[in-house]
């Protein structure tokens, strides 16, 4: 069994005065990868630019637009076709020995192959007082050590929007204990690497319809290496696994590889910028 | 204290602790500085001064200037030049040659590995914390095959003579290395005030830099492409570097642009031109990493071209140098730049690197310990000279307490011995005679797909204020025209 996917993107800005040059990139294209498959990609814009599909730093497909007129006003809209196979997320060979896991990720070979989402970044950056947090034990395994974290990350952080912004750091999520999925992800991401396991930032979609916090914006969540295992995804926002419900954009190590719309806009006097979501979901036989 | 008899010599005093480059530890003459020593005698102060008003009106004239910053205006100011030329006779340039390819190399070896395999840190040759702590690696370069297989396609390599006489390595630059205009200039500036001395030396050209520089930027171009169109970008003429940047541009003969004129479509980087588009291949970029693409970096910077990125992701532009190079030039890396030519070329390093003693290693924490009032301590992870004791400048209660700070944190702390760079007899204005002045050496080197290139002279930097050692335009220092003597 699978899901037909279908998901629909919006943004609107507009300028208070015309504006000449301005250079957008959109990070909001589904990943290709074993549980995604691709039927259609459709993008339009309100002015006709030309949608150059490119890739950003991290190999991801984007869109980029460069409009060569000027305007007070622009909007995009891209739409999405996309099969999802059904993913039983607790469907992986765990590995037995623990103690064994435990020792890989000490090793220098492990922490050089995954050294891009084991630093710390400005977002992910624990300060010393908050080191002992969370930390695991070592006698249950790493994927139960990272359910429990997902579990507390749920507890510690109350979803509201509106107390958190783009540039929030852990610091202040764990002080104002309030933040949208962002901060959960970001805050998964810092535990676990103190930890020594491997965290990316994940930026996707996320069904509508099942009353899940974070659905009706681009969410985040996190994907974590268990060793033996592989890369498994965690929604530390909803406390649930990332399943057949994720649809994954890109990942990195924080939102700042993966804000899904960047914009270099030269104007003057104030603009307003609304995003819209819409995530279908049908099941296929 | 001594003094010599030489007509424009005559007030000169040689402080025999010190290395002179033209004389000997006896006073005497270096053998190879006679003939410039006599002709410049023959000279008198006064016609001296005279000359020295000649150089300095014809950089203004020039516009060679560059900009200091902070004070309360911007201020156009020249780069002081001395008319008494370094010479470098062809065994030392040899070494110095040698030594700057040779780092240049392993550098880029160094760097290859780093964005790949990671190698050098598996095998536990440099600890990891060389990428992991550092600012300037750029995970997006990880996995990228730039073209040519060359990052570092021009080093600055900064070396000192030292007080045994031997050279030293100081630092390697291989973001934007600058300065080579006025290696340039400064060569242009000693033919017009000085046209006959040079005569009596075979001296190697200077003014081949700039063709040096296009050929070898030219094997480096995208693949597919025939002849390759090369650009100079810079930040723009508030840019202390600015004059460099148009006078690379007019002597390699190919456009100077800004991030403005330049724009990506299709992952290919293109020139506005009254002529409509024009495809761009190789660009010679002197913006920093993080400004070169607000869509991938920095996202302020009005500096850079949108999409640009992804554009040399994708192997359609070659950038030189390549992003993500910072990470070699940081002071951590320095220290371990022996083992990185050993591991990479196999080969014993030609220059000398200042040997630094790392206190986190039991054995030579005691040493550095024992030695605190000799050596230069700095803390590792701090940049812009913070935390920095100079041994033979602390009191007896400031050396306890630099000890006791290296204790508590033995991982923090390096030592390096002081090093006493050489002097050079300089012309100064506000005595109307020549002094000892230190003296350093900033050397450029190309390198191509398979060939390199390095330019035979450099920029000779001169610490101005009596006994500082700080030999940096923007500290006041000037600079003298190095000649590399042929054989």
């Amino acid at each position: 069994m699978s899901l037909a996917y279908s998901i629909h993107y919006t943004a609107e800005n507009s300028y208070e005065h015309w504006v000449h040059k301005a250079d957008w990139q959109f990070l909001i294209i589904p990943e290709t990868n074993a549980t995604q498959k691709f039927v259609s990609v459709e993008f339009s814009n309100s002015i006709n630019a030309v949608n150059q599909f490119s890739i950003n730093g991290y190999g991801f497909p984007t869109i980029r637009i460069h409009p060569k007129q000027q305007f007070k006003e622009i909007s995009f809209e891209a739409s999405f076709k996309l099969i999802k196979k059904e993913v039983n997320p607790y469907d992986f060979k765990s590995h037995s020995n623990t103690a064994e896991a435990f020792r890989k990720i000490e090793e220098l070979d492990f922490k050089v192959d995954f050294e891009s989402f084991l630093s710390p970044t400005p977002y992910t950056a624990m300060p010393s007082k908050y080191q002992e947090i969370f930390r695991f034990d070592s006698r249950i395994t790493i994927f139960e050590n990272l359910q429990e974290l997902n579990h507390w990350t749920y507890l510690k952080i109350y979803f509201k929007t509106g107390v958190t912004d783009v540039n929030t750091t852990v610091n202040e999520i764990i002080e104002k204990r309030h933040g949208v999925c962002q901060d959960f992800a970001h805050l998964f991401c810092a535990i676990a690497r103190l930890n020594g396991i491997p965290a990316r930032y994940v930026s996707g979609f996320l069904h509508q319809g099942n009353g899940y916090f974070g659905d009706s914006q681009m969410h985040a969540w996190v994907e974590a290496f268990v060793p033996f295992v592989g890369w498994l995804g965690f929604d530390p926002t909803n406390d649930i696994l990332a399943g057949t419900n994720h649809i994954k954009v890109s990942h990195g190590k924080d939102y700042k590889d993966c804000a899904p719309l960047k914009g270099v806009v030269f104007s003057k006097g104030s603009n307003e910028t609304r995003h819209t979501v819409q995530v279908l979901g049908q099941l296929q036989q | 204290m001594q003094k010599l008899e030489n007509q424009i010599f005559s007030s000169y005093l040689r402080n025999p602790s010190l290395f002179d480059e033209i004389f000997d530890k006896k006073g005497d003459v270096k053998a190879v500085y006679q003939k410039l020593f006599d002709l410049y005698g023959a000279h008198s102060i006064k016609d001296y001064v005279k000359l020295n008003e000649k150089a300095k009106s014809s950089f203004f004239n020039q516009g060679i200037t560059f900009q200091v910053y902070g004070g309360k205006e911007n201020q156009e100011k020249i780069f002081p030049f001395d008319l008494f030329p370094r010479i470098i006779d062809s065994e030392e340039w040899d070494i110095i040659e040698r030594g700057a390819i040779q780092r240049s190399k392993a550098l880029n070896l160094f760097l290859w590995d780093i964005y790949h395999d990671k190698r050098i840190i598996r095998q536990g040759i440099v600890p990891m914390e060389l990428i992991n702590s550092s600012a300037n690696y750029l995970h997006q370069m990880i996995g990228i095959d730039p073209p040519g297989g060359i990052y570092n396609h021009i080093s600055g390599t900064d070396v000192i003579k030292h007080k045994d006489g031997k050279y030293y390595v100081l630092e390697d630059n291989i973001r934007c290395p600058s300065g080579v205009s006025y290696v340039i200039c400064n060569r242009t500036a000693l033919k017009r005030a000085l046209f006959g001395v040079f005569n009596h030396y075979q001296t190697y050209t200077v003014t081949n830099y700039a063709e040096n520089l296009l050929d070898l930027l030219e094997t480096v171009k995208p693949k597919g492409v025939d002849v390759p169109n090369c650009v100079v970008i810079t930040p723009g003429m508030f840019n202390s570097a600015f004059y460099e940047h148009s006078y690379l541009a007019k002597t390699m003969g190919v456009e100077l642009v800004e991030g403005r004129d330049l724009f990506v479509e299709n992952d290919f980087v293109y020139m506005k031109t009254i002529k409509g588009a024009e495809k761009v291949d190789v660009i010679y970029r002197r913006i920093d990493d993080l400004f070169i693409d607000p869509l991938e970096f920095k996202p302020d910077s009005s500096l850079g071209v949108p999409g640009l990125f992804a554009a040399y992701k994708k192997g359609n532009v070659t950038l030189a140098n390549a992003p993500g190079t910072g990470v070699a030039d940081d002071k951590a890396v320095y220290t371990y730049m022996p083992q990185i030519i050993k591991y990479y070329l196999d080969e014993e390093p030609i220059l000398n690197n200042v040997h630094t003693y790392h206190c986190s290693r039991p054995d030579e924490l005691k040493y550095v310990l024992d030695h605190v009032h000799e050596l230069v301590v700095k803390p590792v992870d701090e940049a812009g000279g913070y935390g920095i004791s100079i041994g033979n400048r602390l009191t007896k209660q400031e050396i306890e307490t630099v000890k006791a700070q290296i204790k508590d944190h033995p991982r923090k702390y390096v030592a390096q011995p002081i090093m006493s760079l050489s002097v050079h007899p300089t012309y100064i204005e506000d005595t109307e005679s020549f002094e000892q002045r230190h003296v350093d050496l900033r050397t450029f080197t190309v390198l191509g797909k398979d060939r390199e290139f390095v330019l035979k002279g450099g920029l000779t930097r001169v610490a101005l204020q009596k006994g500082n050692l700080i030999v940096n335009s923007s500290q006041g220092g000037g600079s003298k025209d190095t000649w590399v003597l042929k054989k």
